[in-house]
Parts: C-alpha cells; structure tokens; sequence
C-alpha cells in the first residue's frame, strides 16, 4: 500500500531523507520511529505529496505521490503535526467541511460526524471553536477530520503526544479497528510503549537513514532497549545546583 | 520591587511588539484614499478610524500575562497593587489621555471632547478587564452557504468579521443610512462616492486574504483535495457578501463591480507575497502600487457603473474570473 524506492529529500547541503526504501502492506500499522530532526516528517510530507523528493519515488495507493498529489490526498487521512485547524471554525464545522470537501453525502457526513464525536468523547465541544479548544480536544478534531472520508490510508504524526491516558487508548482502540477493516496506518511517534502496543512493523531512522525495518515480533529485545541502542542513547547531565540550598 | 519592575518591563516589552495599529494604517488603502483625496475634509472619517484604533489599544496591559502564570508568581500583596497601578502607563494612550489632561483640555479640546475618548477608553479598559469571546465566537450565527465550500466560506467570513477594516466600513455605511432614514436630498453621486469610500476601505484586505488563517489554517490547505482556485473563490464568497451587505444601503452594483476589481487586483498581493494579519486591526496591505492600482481601478469601475451603465460590471466580472483562475495556480505552487 506504501512503497518508497530510494527515496531522498535534500535541503540545500543538508540530507533529510537518505535513500528510503520501504514497503507497508495494505492494513498494517506502521510505526515510523527516530529522535527530533531524523527526518521522520520529511518522510511523511513526501509519502503524503506535500514536499516533492529530490530523488526516488513513493507510491501510495498505487499513485506515485509526486506525480499525483490531489488524487492521493482524496483516498488518504492525515494528521499533520500541527494538526492544522482554523481558529474561526467549531470542531463539528471542521467534520462538516472535511465531508463537504471530500465528497461525503451530507446526511451520512452528519451521521460519521455524530459517531465520531461520541467515538472520541467530543460531543460537548462540538460547538467549540477551535482556537478556544485544548490541546487535547484540538487533536482529536484533526484525527476524526482524518477519519470521516474513510481514507485507504491513514498518515499520523505523533498522534498520542499531549494528551490524556483514556483519549490515548481510544485512538489506539480506533487505530486498531480501522486496521482491521484494511486501512492502513503509517505513523510517528515518540511515545514507545504505546508504539509497541499497536504497531504490526516497525521502522527506525537516525539522520536520514533507515537503521531497522522489521514485523514488531522480530524485535530481539524490547523496543526502548533497540531504540537506545540504534537511535540514541540517553545521556543524562547532573545538575549540580537542584537541591535543597536556595540560588 | 524587583519582581513588579520585571514583570512591568516584559510587558512594555510585548506592549511595543503589538503596537501595530497605528503602524498596520501604513499600508491601508483606506488611509491612502483619505489622505489623498479627500484631505482637510477627511477630518470626519480620521475621526472615525482614531475611535476605530482606540478600542483595541485601550485594553488593559496586564491582560497580557494569562491570569494562569499572574496567579502562579510569587507575588505579594503590595506587589499585585504596584502592578494593578502601574500597567496601565504602559499604554502610550494614557500618557496622551494624562498630557491633554493636564496641558490641553480648555485649548485643543473641548472639555465634553475630552470626557468622550477618556470615557470611552476607561470603557475599553474596563470591559477588557472581563473575559470575552475571542471574536470567532460573537459571529458563531454566520449564514450558510450552498456548495462544498460552505464551510470555508463561513470561516472566511468570520475572519473578514474580526478586522477593523469591516468596521470602519460598518460605520461609514450606517451613517449614510441613518441620513437616508432620517434626511433626504443626497444625490445620486454621493452614493457613489460613499459607495467608493467604503469598499476603498475593505481592499487591504483583499491584498491579505490568507493573512487571518495562521499557520494551521495554511497546513489545512495543503491537506484538502480543493484547486487553488476553489480557495480562492471561498475567500471572494465572503469578501463579497460583506460588501454587498454594506452597500445596500448605498449602490449595490458599483459596490460589487468595485470590490470584483479589487479582489482581482488584490489576488496578485495576498497569494505571492502573503502577509500574517492581526486580528481587531486593520488590514496591512502589500505595496503602496498594488494599493494605489486598487483604489483607482475599483473608481474607475464603480463610477463607469452608477454614471454611464451597468454594462461596466462585465468586464469586472471577468477581469475577477480570470484573476481567480490565473492567481489560483499560483495557490498551489505556493501552499506546495
């Protein structure tokens, strides 16, 4: 359902995406692992058709995504990582739009819209509007938005950063059963034990470059244990200063 | 004392950064065609743009600090009550308010005169004070409207809603209908002029059209499977059911044909060369040219409508058509 061939991304000198290549199968949910600045979104910006490669290709849904960015992005969902949401528009007007944009009936827009508020526990905000949202309730207005037109592919990006344990578990609740109806789900995320919970294949990036690319089983040891010993490694700085003597 | 002097000095420190008000006037065709035609005489509309400014430069200063952080530093009482005092003289209109106080009430102003801007921004400070919908909020009931683009459009308006621009207008338009109720004798060419004026007032932001929707709005962009054009259009929707709604009660065709050449003049500014607005201020236009051509484009058009024939509106339509299909290319190449 994903397939990137050497995929690169360039920025001038710098590297941000060094030769991807990378295949998710149709229904699998694709953690897309590595530290701030490896190029995780680049990737996901590319994969999505909003950032063209400087070499390679990335074919999603069987549409190459350079050459075909408004095709790919009616079949695809994504939650950007700014979430991408007008402050002048409620969260049940950001369903409505996504519906009227997307093609959706109106009467059955109107039914997703009431089931996925109630789905992600939004139906008291549904008259907020978004600039007086939390941060919270914010993300999951852009993870219904990327729901309701029934995407072939969902797109991700740290979809469990900032908020609350049970809106957590309900979007992993939700992320598995849309993958178990075929969707499938490609995303980032720094938040490990969630990672290891859900996803079906995990890849890892360290400075452009893919360093793991397997089925979640096949992981040797934990996953936090083969992140720390491919990606990074924790270094902790001692502050001298912190304690119980004032300035 | 230490902590209050902090706490005073980043808020003249954010005060200094948001003053752009007075400076957001620069770039405003509404500036520009007072200044320029009308001179002496526009001293009733300067009037009209000062108590327009004076609202949200009368807010309270210390509403900068969200209540949240106030709350959590530790500040004793006699420090709050420093605070409380001393933040309102960071705002320069107070120093104004104290300076024509002391020196000039009895000489430049009336006494009357100067109760009226001290009362109104005592008023200003005093209902900024309480918490109050953001503005998207006082325009939750905007009317729908047919199509896909229902939502966009709304949205649109609600953002043309929160500037100074449409207010401005607003109070130009009610004057007229006000004499229009309660006068009579205003001839024909005086709602034309009128008419210019106020659509003269709403073309800066034709030139910023994407300026309201921040950095998500422009995210969201890029991620809905709409042509340029189609944004672009919901955007015009909007500026062109407010200006239809402020010139009814003056001359509805010359205030669509006028507001189609701006938008067309306006695509090239607001889609190349985007600027991020503030709301509750006017519209910051792009170059003075791009301004200047606007102003005498949407005269040219309005007069060629009220004084020879309605016929003028064609060319206006599709000089806008091909604006909109020409500028909405360049949309997408912009958005990425």
């Amino acid at each position: 359902m994903i397939s990137c061939r050497n995929l690169t991304r360039r920025f001038g000198e710098f590297t941000a995406v060094n030769g991807l290549n990378l295949e998710v199968a149709a229904g699998a949910i694709c953690a897309f692992l590595g530290p701030n600045g490896a190029g995780k979104s680049t990737t996901v910006k590319m994969m999505t058709g909003l950032l063209a490669p400087t070499s390679g290709e990335v074919t999603v849904c069987g549409l190459n995504a350079a050459a075909n960015p408004l095709e790919l992005k009616r079949r695809i969902g994504v939650l950007p990582e700014d979430l991408g949401l007008f402050d002048d528009l409620t969260v049940e007007e950001h369903l409505l739009l996504t519906g009227d944009i997307y093609g959706v009936p109106r009467q059955e827009t109107r039914a997703r819209t009431t089931q996925l508020l109630h789905a992600l526990s939004l139906e008291h905000g549904r008259r907020t509007f978004a600039a007086a949202c939390s941060h919270g309730m914010r993300k999951k207005t852009a993870f219904a938005m990327a729901l309701l037109p029934n995407p072939q592919v969902l797109f991700l990006d740290e979809p469990f950063e900032a908020i609350d344990p049970v809106t957590a578990k309900i979007m992993r609740d939700l992320l598995q059963s849309v993958a178990r109806h075929g969707v499938t789900v490609f995303l980032t995320s720094h938040i490990l034990s969630m990672v290891e919970r859900i996803a079906h294949q995990i890849v890892m990036i360290r400075k452009g470059t893919k360093v793991w690319d397997s089925a979640a089983g096949d992981l040797p040891q934990s996953l936090e244990d083969h992140y720390f010993d491919l990606v990074e490694t924790p270094v902790v700085e001692e502050l001298a200063w912190l304690g119980p003597s004032r300035f | 004392m230490a902590r209050p002097v902090a706490i005073l000095r980043a808020l003249a420190l954010a005060y200094r950064r948001d003053w752009t008000a007075f400076q957001s006037l620069a770039g405003n065709n509404f500036f520009l065609i007072t200044a320029f035609l009308l001179r002496q005489a526009g001293t009733f509309v300067y009037l009209i743009m000062g108590l327009v400014v004076l609202f949200p430069l009368s807010t309270d200063p210390l509403r900068k600090i969200p209540p949240s952080r106030l709350a959590l530093w530790p500040l004793d009482r006699r420090e709050r009550w420093i605070l409380r005092l001393a933040s309102p003289w960071i705002n320069p209109l107070t120093w104004g308010l104290a300076a024509l106080a002391v020196w000039g009430a009895g000489r430049i102003l009336t006494v009357g005169m100067w109760a009226a801007i001290a009362g109104l921004f005592a008023g200003v400070f005093l209902i900024s004070a309480v918490p109050l919908p953001s503005g998207n909020g006082m325009w939750r009931r905007v009317p729908q409207f047919p199509g896909p683009l229902n939502q966009l459009v709304r949205k649109n308006l609600r953002e043309i809603l929160t500037t100074l621009d449409f207010y401005c207008a607003l109070i130009l338009s009610a004057a007229v209908l006000a004499y229009r109720i309660f006068a009579s004798g205003l001839p024909p060419e005086a709602f034309m002029a009128m008419t210019v004026l106020v659509v003269g007032a709403m073309s800066s932001y034709a030139q910023c059209l994407f300026g309201l929707d921040g950095e998500g709005g422009l995210s969201r962009y890029r991620l809905l499977p709409v042509r340029g054009w189609q944004l672009l259009l919901a955007k015009d929707v909007a500026f062109l059911a407010v200006v239809i709604l402020l010139t009814l009660p003056l001359a509805v065709l010359p205030g669509i044909g006028a507001a189609l050449v701006a938008l067309a003049v306006g695509h090239a500014p607001a889609v190349e060369r985007p600027r991020p607005q503030t709301r509750w201020r006017f519209s910051t236009g792009g170059a003075l040219g791009n301004g200047a051509i606007q102003l005498v484009a949407l005269t040219m058009t309005a007069s060629g409508i009220a004084l020879t024939s309605t016929w003028f509106l064609a060319p206006a339509v599709a000089a806008w058509a091909v604006s909109v299909w020409w500028y909405g290319r360049d949309v997408e190449r912009v958005l990425g």
